[in-house]
């Protein structure tokens, strides 16, 4: 019975599910007495912590729960005025078309054209429609240009627009992706976002999506809703949820930093709150209202002033030997492709260096060079005073330790304890040190020892992989995407330990796409395009040089942007604020002044 | 990544038959090579397979394997030597019949090996299906299940490598020069490549099924694969080729 045009296309009434079955407790539900509904033509965001039931939700929605995952369901839920349980997923798949969070399972061709035809194919599609629908779809997602192409040599982004478009050919009334630009980097992440919006408006179709980068979602999504241990608890446009700063704070959800800085302001009692800004222009305004009445006074004096509010550098030992140094590196794949050139950089102990970047600009290959797994065609790289080229990976291991962007790929063993254990067994520490060493490691982190790593969450599993690089006690660490797949709280805990090993004299190095994170934790980054240093220097300077960011395609974090552009129209006391705590006080102190 | 069986891109007359005929083709080797027992004819098979190879341009791929097959291939040798014993000694422990049957057992490996690995390297994966479900009228799910099974050899073998590098970074000697260390660091990793490969297929079933896989019938595809007189000239060469194989 299809339904009319003003009732909800996807209406959840009451819906709970445990993946364990009816036996299972309240507690152990993925989802909890869950009641929404998604009206035509929308374009809802959703978040939440890890473990939130985010996926879950998904699923459910998409008709893979009932019917490909088991479990217990309770409630129900409607697609198109139809009760999901009473039609076969194949059906639901006509009105919801998803895109599963790993897109390398969900693709069936090996050339993009061929990936387009499967579902149209499957779906009976006249044949004499199909060149249309195929042409025209790809035309919408803006990649006509890809279409003969191989899907294996494609990037990341335009991999996730051939999985987008293949779904959209089938013309699904509703879109709906699991975290799409997970791997992505900033540029791509924006560009995904710009397709979705397109065939959001012109096609109206409705759009759900999971994803953890709130500022994207702030920017595109009419509707947010966050999910907290299987419950909607917050639901709105994205200014009514981004109010509640605090309390998604307390659930482990991030806030736009524009939205921080109006939040504070409004703590503050400066502004009226309830309508927090949501892009740097909208704070650029509220901000140059508040002061605008003040005078200006701009002197020689003040004009530094604005140093006052940046955070003074962690102090590092000055004029320690470099712990890493590579020396005009150079590096090309046998096969063609990546290749870095002229690589030259020198990090000291108790530094934290950022290294950013879009992708494929030969940040994974700088980290692989510096932890050997790949050796320069010339140049040296020097790690702890051994030279790489000179000793095995295994034994550069005692000296750098590596935490992986998949966690997956480094847990092996059937405990928590001995896999922590386990490096430093290979470099033939004595088995009960070992174990003393890693006991009192995931003591801190508060892991359970005896547990398989395998039955833990992604964000657990990530603490059990960062766990034995701690206990390694390396004098350097290498960190690539250390936050990705985590959500607000985990990715905080990682970074913070992060820090205090660094200032117990280790040297980190971070390849990160997550400017703000960056931002926070990097005294200095290194950034990069097509193998090249395009430029280097201590954070906030290195964000602040637009030009630089615009050749490397790197987005500056939004406090950054707010405050040059505040330094710029209202007072150049806001030059170099990177912190939102910076722009609040020093707002606070002009608005005093007046 | 370069793999074996990636899909060479091409305008051959090889590229353009039909999938099922190079499947022939590729059959038709391999039977008239266990069939042959003849040196002229062994040898003749191969050189056919590396000809074939070198006209579609992928004979780099055939080399590449055979870097992997000949290790192999000394191997058997030596332990056919040692078993068969009869006929005249010649060197060491090896007889002239150990010889003979052990560089044909050779032979014959690597040109059962080579003919469907060109194969592959013609044809992409999805016209081999589409071509199988509508000549042979085999079952659309499995066709499906096997060149699934095909396109996740070099996923898998990412997978490996992307373990083995992390595994390395960690201290584990993966660059030791002992292959039997080696194998035995390399075991405990099974663990976590099943894990992942399990969670990877049921999400690929899921992701297929929402796109109306069970829905396609043999007249689904959008593409047709007809057989044409090209494909009846090579399938005549197919029965030449094994018939050759039986009497020589």
């Amino acid at each position: 019975m299809p339904s009319s045009a003003d009732s909800p296309i996807i209406e959840l009434r009451d819906v709970s599910f445990s993946y364990e079955g009816p036996s299972s407790q309240d507690g152990d539900m993925a989802l909890s007495h869950v009641s929404l509904s998604v009206g035509r033509g929308e374009f809802v965001g959703v978040i939440g912590p890890s473990g939130a039931g985010k996926s879950t939700l998904a699923s459910v929605m998409s008709g893979a729960i009932p019917h490909h995952y088991r479990g217990a369901l309770y409630g129900a839920t409607l697609v198109d005025g139809r009760d999901t349980c009473e039609v076969t997923l194949t059906d639901i798949s006509r009105i919801v078309g998803s895109v599963l969070q790993d897109i390398d399972t969900q693709m069936v061709a090996s050339v993009v054209e061929d990936e387009m035809l499967f579902g149209l194919e499957n779906f009976g599609v006249p044949h004499d429609q199909i060149e249309e629908r195929v042409s025209q779809t790809l035309q919408t997602v803006g990649i006509s240009d890809l279409r003969d192409r191989e899907i294996a040599t494609l990037s990341g982004g335009q991999k996730q627009k051939v999985a987008i478009a293949a779904i959209l050919a089938l013309q699904p009334r509703v879109l709906l992706l699991d975290e799409p630009t997970a791997a992505l980097d900033p540029a791509s992440s924006t560009l995904v976002f710009d397709t979705l919006q397109k065939v959001n408006r012109e096609a109206g179709i409705t759009v759900v999506v999971i994803e953890q980068k709130v500022a994207l979602l702030s920017r595109y999504c009419d509707r947010l809703l966050v999910m907290s241990r299987g419950s909607l608890v917050l639901d709105g446009t994205p200014r009514q949820v981004f109010a509640h700063g605090e309390r998604l704070r307390g659930i482990g959800v991030d806030s736009p930093r524009v939205a921080r800085v109006y939040n504070s302001l409004a703590r503050h009692g400066l502004v009226e709150g309830g309508e927090p800004c949501l892009t740097v222009p909208e704070a650029e305004r509220l901000v140059a209202g508040l002061v605008g009445d003040s005078p200006r006074q701009v002197t020689e004096g003040n004009f530094r002033a604005g140093s006052r509010h940046v955070a003074a550098a962690r102090p590092h030992s000055e004029g320690a030997e470099p712990v890493v140094l590579l020396q005009d590196v150079c590096f090309g794949y046998p096969n063609g492709g990546a290749t870095v050139d002229n690589l030259d950089m020198c990090v000291y102990p108790g530094e934290v260096v950022g290294i950013v970047g879009q992708n494929g600009a030969g940040k994974t290959t700088l980290t692989k060079l510096l932890n050997g797994l790949l050796r320069p065609s010339s140049g040296s790289v020097r790690i702890a005073g051994i030279d790489t080229a000179d000793v095995p990976t295994s034994r550069i291991a005692a000296h750098c330790s590596t935490l992986f962007q998949n966690p997956d790929n480094q847990l092996c063993k059937d405990t928590v304890l001995d896999e922590v254990a386990f490096g430093l067994e290979l470099q033939g520490v004595g088995q009960d040190e070992a174990c003393r060493r890693a006991s009192s490691v995931i003591d801190r982190f508060g892991l359970p020892a005896n547990e398989a790593p395998f039955s833990l969450s992604r964000g657990q599993r990530q603490m059990v992989a960062l766990a034995s690089v701690v206990v390694m006690e390396p004098e350097v660490v290498l960190l690539d995407e250390p936050t990705s797949g985590l959500d607000y709280r985990e990715c905080m805990t990682v970074m913070e330990t992060v820090s205090w090993m660094a200032e117990r004299g280790c040297a980190v190095i971070m390849v990160c796409h997550d400017m703000e994170v960056v931002s926070d934790f990097a005294e200095r980054i290194v950034v990069m395009a097509d193998g090249r240093i395009l430029g280097r220097g201590q954070t906030t300077q290195t964000f602040c040089d637009s030009d630089l960011m615009r050749r490397a395609y790197v987005e500056a974090p939004q406090v950054i942007e707010l405050s040059q552009a505040l330094a710029r129209d209202v007072s150049p006391e806001f030059a170099g604020i990177s912190q939102v705590s910076g722009i609040v006080d020093l707002t606070e102190e002009m608005v005093g002044r007046a | 990544m370069l793999n074996a069986i990636d899909y060479v891109p091409g305008n051959t007359l090889l590229h353009r038959l039909n999938p099922v005929t190079k499947l022939a083709l590729a059959a038709a080797i391999i039977i008239a090579t266990f069939l042959a027992d003849t040196y002229p004819m062994l040898l003749g098979l191969l050189a056919l397979t590396f000809a074939l190879g070198a006209y579609a341009k992928s004979s780099s791929r055939l080399v590449s394997l055979l870097k992997l097959l000949v290790p192999l291939a000394v191997v058997m040798l030596l332990l056919q030597t040692a078993f068969v014993r009869g006929g005249s000694p010649v060197f060491l422990w090896m007889t002239s019949e150990g010889l003979e049957t052990g560089t044909k057992a050779c032979l014959r490996l690597m040109g059962v090996a080579l003919p469907l690995i060109l194969m592959l390297t013609v044809t992409k994966l999805v016209d081999l299906s589409n071509a199988c479900v509508e000549v042979l009228h085999i079952p659309y799910r499995y066709a499906f299940t096997f060149t699934t099974a095909l396109r996740f050899v070099p996923v898998f073998s990412q997978q490996m490598n992307a373990i083995m590098e992390a595994q390395c970074a960690r201290g584990v000697e993966y660059d030791t020069k002992n292959p039997l260390r080696k194998l035995q660091l390399m075991l405990p990793l099974c663990v976590p490549l099943l894990v992942s490969s399990v969670g990877k297929t049921d999400a690929t079933a899921l992701a297929a099924e929402e796109r109306g896989f069970y829905l396609r019938t043999r007249d689904s595809s959008f593409k047709r694969y007809p057989l044409v007189a090209r494909d009846f000239a090579v399938l005549v060469g197919c029965v030449v080729l094994v018939a050759l194989g039986v009497v020589a």
